[in-house]
């Protein structure tokens, strides 16, 4: 079983997610913001399913590691189209929905297709396997589309201060989650700091969307700084 | 037509570029996944 530190730093991730939903409505962006409060509705449906079968079950029952990694994937794939959302929200002065769908839906068959050529070789368990090794792969092609959007948002000069602070702060979560991964790869000394760091990271998303619900207004606007040219 | 083949092409360019970052990230891995979903305590994963 997690100690008390753990399981206090899942509920405030909770109650954050909780936030973002309450927010969004609270200030009319719901709809704007459809698929990412979804993902976030999702999540607390997640977390009470995996606390209930924690609870039943055990930490290191196979009920919680299915019920754990299974439903990772999900909430991945809802992130994924949230994050598709947010694209077709940027680029819609390009009217360039329709493709924004086809390359998500490319995009997501591709993974699926190429995670399945990871690991169709294995005898055992190849659901399972494959269903960790989407979410993993997922999970990096959310970063790199991450990056481009914040590319696309100054290269586009996009001006909507919440649309810009909510696709900023998906890059930084994705970021910090990289960086843990990598640092405890890297050092695996430092596996007791860097395990429980990532549950403390997860809380970093939902806060970022409630402030940024609750404090930014829907028509806030703010203007990215031109890049610097040296005149020759 | 070649507006689509342009997405199907940058599509692939993404896939490609977030698998070799995955590639760089997990090369010195020790089977661990990385998770990025909630503030649920990770669980060991017994088939990686």
């Amino acid at each position: 079983m997690p100690g008390t530190l753990q399981l206090l730093v899942w509920l405030l991730c909770t109650l954050f997610e909780i936030a973002v939903i309450v927010c969004a409505l609270k200030k009319g962006v719901f709809r704007r913001y459809a698929l990412l409060s979804i993902y976030m509705g999702a999540s607390v449906v997640v977390s009470l399913a995996r606390f209930r079968v924690l609870t039943g079950y055990g930490y290191t029952s196979s009920q919680y590691v299915y019920v754990y990694y299974y439903s990772d994937a999900l909430l991945t794939i809802f992130l994924y189209f949230a994050l598709a959302n947010l694209y077709a929200q940027v680029l819609s002065e390009l009217k360039a929905e329709r493709h924004v769908r086809f390359a998500t839906l490319f995009l997501l068959a591709a993974t699926a297709l190429f995670s399945y050529g990871v690991v169709h070789e294995a005898s055992t368990r190849l659901i399972s396997r494959f269903v960790v090794e989407l979410s993993q792969n997922l999970y990096f092609v959310g970063l790199v589309v991450t990056y481009i959007l914040w590319g696309a948002i100054l290269k586009m000069r996009e001006t909507r201060t919440q649309l810009i602070q909510v696709v900023l702060s998906l890059g930084v979560y994705f970021s910090l989650f990289a960086a843990d991964y990598a640092l405890r790869n890297l050092y695996p000394s430092m596996r007791s700091i860097s395990i429980p760091l990532q549950q403390v990271i997860g809380c970093f998303l939902p806060l970022a969307w409630a402030y940024t619900f609750w404090y930014i207004p829907e028509d806030a606007r703010t203007v990215p700084a031109r890049l610097a040219t040296v005149s020759r | 037509m070649s507006r689509r083949l342009i997405v199907l092409f940058l599509s692939m360019l993404v896939l490609v570029g977030a698998m070799s970052l995955k590639t760089v990230v997990a090369t010195h891995s020790d089977g661990s996944v990385i998770m990025a979903n909630g503030g649920a305590p990770a669980p060991p994963t017994p088939w990686k």
